[in-house]
């Protein structure tokens, strides 16, 4: 049954290199003439099996002879093995193709198909490692967009100079154009601390909120080439038609400082070891996610 | 002094300093092909660089030049095989090209061609493929049975046997077999592609009719060989290919044939093989080929002495290995002998041809799949035969 193996591994090595496609049609031949009970006569198998135990024999005899003893029972055992994990991948493709996730629709695991997922989460860390479980903190006086009322509730730590709380932002806003209505989305800044301008901006976007325009300042700095000197922030703020007299006195405001040390606590509390970090209600998601990852809790949320 | 010095011989053999996976080759495949030393290999390429032209047709300096190349290496081999003269020596491709011309040439259509056992389908096709009677001896307890031999040889048209060997390097009594054939009218055909690279063979002294080797079995290129015919024969046989260098001249209704050995190597030759060979036939005679043949023996009786140790192994043949030549042709019991030549090669490098080793026909008169079969030559040293040994045995462990 060795042949079966050597089929598949061969046929796609022929896809590449010309000299692996004879041995792909000895396969296939000798596949065929198993299936119809007939003895392989290309040698193909015996010849895969005298190399296999050939190589170890010099390493170690008596695994190599119980190999060669054995080799038919072994080769089953392998040939039942990748029956067993090609209907496997082939379920994890079926999966990814209608839930988006290649797990099943209610799974949270490690979906190797999704370009965005990995299987530790790609975030900017913190200085210290993860000490305890991610859990939903206060909502607090962070900005907010969406009813009170509503079932559901995702809360962001990000930081503006992370490039992955960045490389989120596209989805986060696919989220809230998708759930308009039905949900309620803070942001709470967690300006890393190894980001040596990442306070600065939390602040300014702080001040932006104290001046009522949170959330177009906060779209601003997510959809530009972010710079974080005082000039540009306070260009921003320009932009976004903030009172620049109030701004400038705020970027040096003791409660601005204060209201960005708070959310910076509650992270901490929260358990957040990198940004950026999205609770659903109190289902945490670390790193930048698909769209479908959201909608697969946001769904599993509404649910309930 | 009067033994081989191999290590000196091994750096004329460029291969045998490569290694595979870190370990070195171990080559014992020489009854099929051998290596090739540098001094044939620059020969070969001495023609292309040098003088890449055409022999005995142009005459500008590098046509003569080739000319005079492929003269002089026809008196090598002429020499080499102490033949009466150079005009003896017709360039073929290989042993089954100059046995095929005396099949087509000798004119035995309903005559009876007498063979042996143990002949290479090479020098057993060409007698079944024509319209002959053909018949052959059997040995007796691995000997030539003269008895059969005596009896048969009666209204034979020709005796075509193998001198030595490829199946288990059993070399038949050729002089006396000659001198019978001879008595009886039959004239005498051997296939020395087992005997030319590993001992004397001296055709004056053998008087035999015609007599084909190959270049590759003997340090030589591949797409070259020998057939050497006694002339007065030569000059009576019919030629087997036309073509170009073979006529004085040709009209559109006929044509005047060369004399031999011109009239037999039609169209463009291979030059620089013939010269490559003729290399390899002085490399030979510098050895020398009774220490070639005594090496040999050397190392087969220090293998076969440790395989009849174990019980397991069948070794095809005489058991003396001075009647097995360099090769030993062996079985492991209830064990495919592909099977084992590929994990000799997947664990050691060593490597060993497996089958039937194109004699066929003995195999399945003594219905066996085939055996493996390690051959040697001038380059094998006593470690190598130390670990083949150390090889099978450890081989035989895991299989029984």
């Amino acid at each position: 049954m060795i042949c079966l193996i050597a089929l598949i591994a061969f046929g796609i090595l022929g896809i590449f290199s010309v000299s692996y496609r004879k041995l792909a049609l000895e396969a296939f031949d000798c596949v065929f003439r198993r299936i119809t009970l007939r003895k392989c006569e290309s040698g193909l198998d015996q010849r895969l099996k005298s190399q296999i135990t050939g190589k170890l024999m010099v390493k170690s005899p008596k695994l190599a002879s119980k190999i060669y003893k054995n080799f038919e029972v072994i080769s089953w055992i392998f040939t039942i093995l990748m029956i067993a994990s090609t209907i496997y991948s082939g379920y994890g493709i079926y999966n990814f193709l209608v839930h988006g996730n290649c797990n099943g629709p209610d799974s949270n695991a490690l979906c190797i198909f999704d370009p965005l997922k990995k299987e530790e989460p790609e975030t900017c860390s913190v200085a210290f490692q993860k000490t305890a479980e991610l859990e939903a903190p206060e909502i607090g006086d962070s900005p907010s967009l969406g009813s009170l009322n509503s079932k559901i509730t995702i809360i962001e730590f990000g930081c503006y100079t992370c490039q992955y709380t960045r490389e989120a932002q596209e989805t986060v806003e696919k989220v809230l154009k998708e759930y308009k209505g039905t949900m309620r989305f803070v942001y709470k800044s967690f300006p890393l601390p190894n980001h040596e301008s990442s306070k600065n901006v939390a602040i300014a976007a702080e001040c932006a909120k104290l001046s009522g325009k949170f959330w177009l300042y906060n779209s601003l700095l997510f959809n530009k080439d972010i710079k974080t000197d005082d000039k540009s922030l306070i260009s921003y703020a320009k932009e976004a038609n903030i009172n620049i007299t109030q701004f400038e006195q705020c970027l040096n405001s003791q409660e601005a400082i204060e209201n960005v040390d708070i959310e910076f606590n509650q992270g901490i509390a929260s358990g957040i070891y990198g940004t950026p970090t999205f609770f659903i209600n109190n289902i945490s998601l670390v790193g930048p996610q698909s769209f479908e990852e959201f909608t697969k809790i946001i769904k599993k949320e509404l649910r309930k | 002094m009067f033994s081989l010095n191999v290590e000196k011989i091994r750096e004329d053999f460029s291969i045998l300093n490569k290694t595979i996976n870190n370990k070195p080759i171990i080559y014992m495949d020489s009854a099929c092909v051998t290596l090739k030393p540098k001094q044939v290999v620059e020969k070969i390429n001495q023609y292309y660089n040098e003088f890449p032209a055409c022999a005995g047709r142009s005459t500008h300096k590098l046509g003569k030049k080739v000319t005079e190349e492929v003269e002089q290496s026809r008196k090598t081999i002429q020499k080499f095989i102490n033949a009466k003269k150079q005009e003896e020596i017709i360039f073929t491709r290989n042993t089954t090209e100059g046995i095929n011309l005396i099949a087509n040439s000798l004119g035995l259509e309903g005559k009876k061609v007498l063979g042996t056992s143990k002949e290479h389908n090479s020098n057993l096709l060409p007698w079944l493929n024509g319209n002959m009677k053909y018949d052959i001896v059997k040995d007796k307890d691995n000997d030539f049975n003269f008895e059969e031999f005596n009896e048969k040889i009666k209204n034979t048209k020709l005796v075509a046997m193998r001198h030595t060997s490829n199946l288990d390097g059993t070399t038949i009594p050729a002089k006396e077999i000659i001198k019978i054939a001879h008595e009886n009218q039959a004239l005498v055909l051997l296939d020395a592609a087992q005997s030319i690279p590993h001992k004397e063979v001296d055709v004056k002294k053998l008087d035999v009719d015609f007599l084909a080797f190959s270049g590759h079995k003997m340090l030589g290129p591949s797409g070259t060989g020998i057939l050497y015919g006694k002339y007065d024969l030569l000059e009576n046989l019919k030629t087997f290919m036309l073509g170009g260098e073979t006529v004085f001249d040709s009209n559109y209704d006929s044509f005047k044939l060369e004399k031999p050995p011109e009239k037999f190597e039609a169209g463009l030759q291979n030059y620089a093989g013939i010269i490559g060979l003729a290399e390899a036939a002085r490399y030979l005679t510098k050895i020398g080929k009774d220490k070639i043949e005594k090496h040999e023996i050397k190392l087969n009786n220090m293998i076969t002495e440790e395989l009849n140790k174990i019980p397991e192994i069948d070794i095809l043949g005489p058991n003396v290995p001075e009647s097995r030549s360099g090769i030993i042709s062996f079985n492991i019991k209830n064990t495919d002998p592909h099977n084992v030549a590929s994990m000799l090669d997947a664990s050691n490098n060593i490597m060993v041809r497996s089958g039937a080793h194109c004699v066929h026909s003995w195999f399945n008169a003594n219905k066996l799949k085939g055996s493996a079969r390690a051959s040697l030559y001038i380059y094998n040293t006593e470690e190598e035969a130390d670990i083949f040994v150390k090889a099978v045995k450890d081989l035989v462990k895991i299989v029984k």
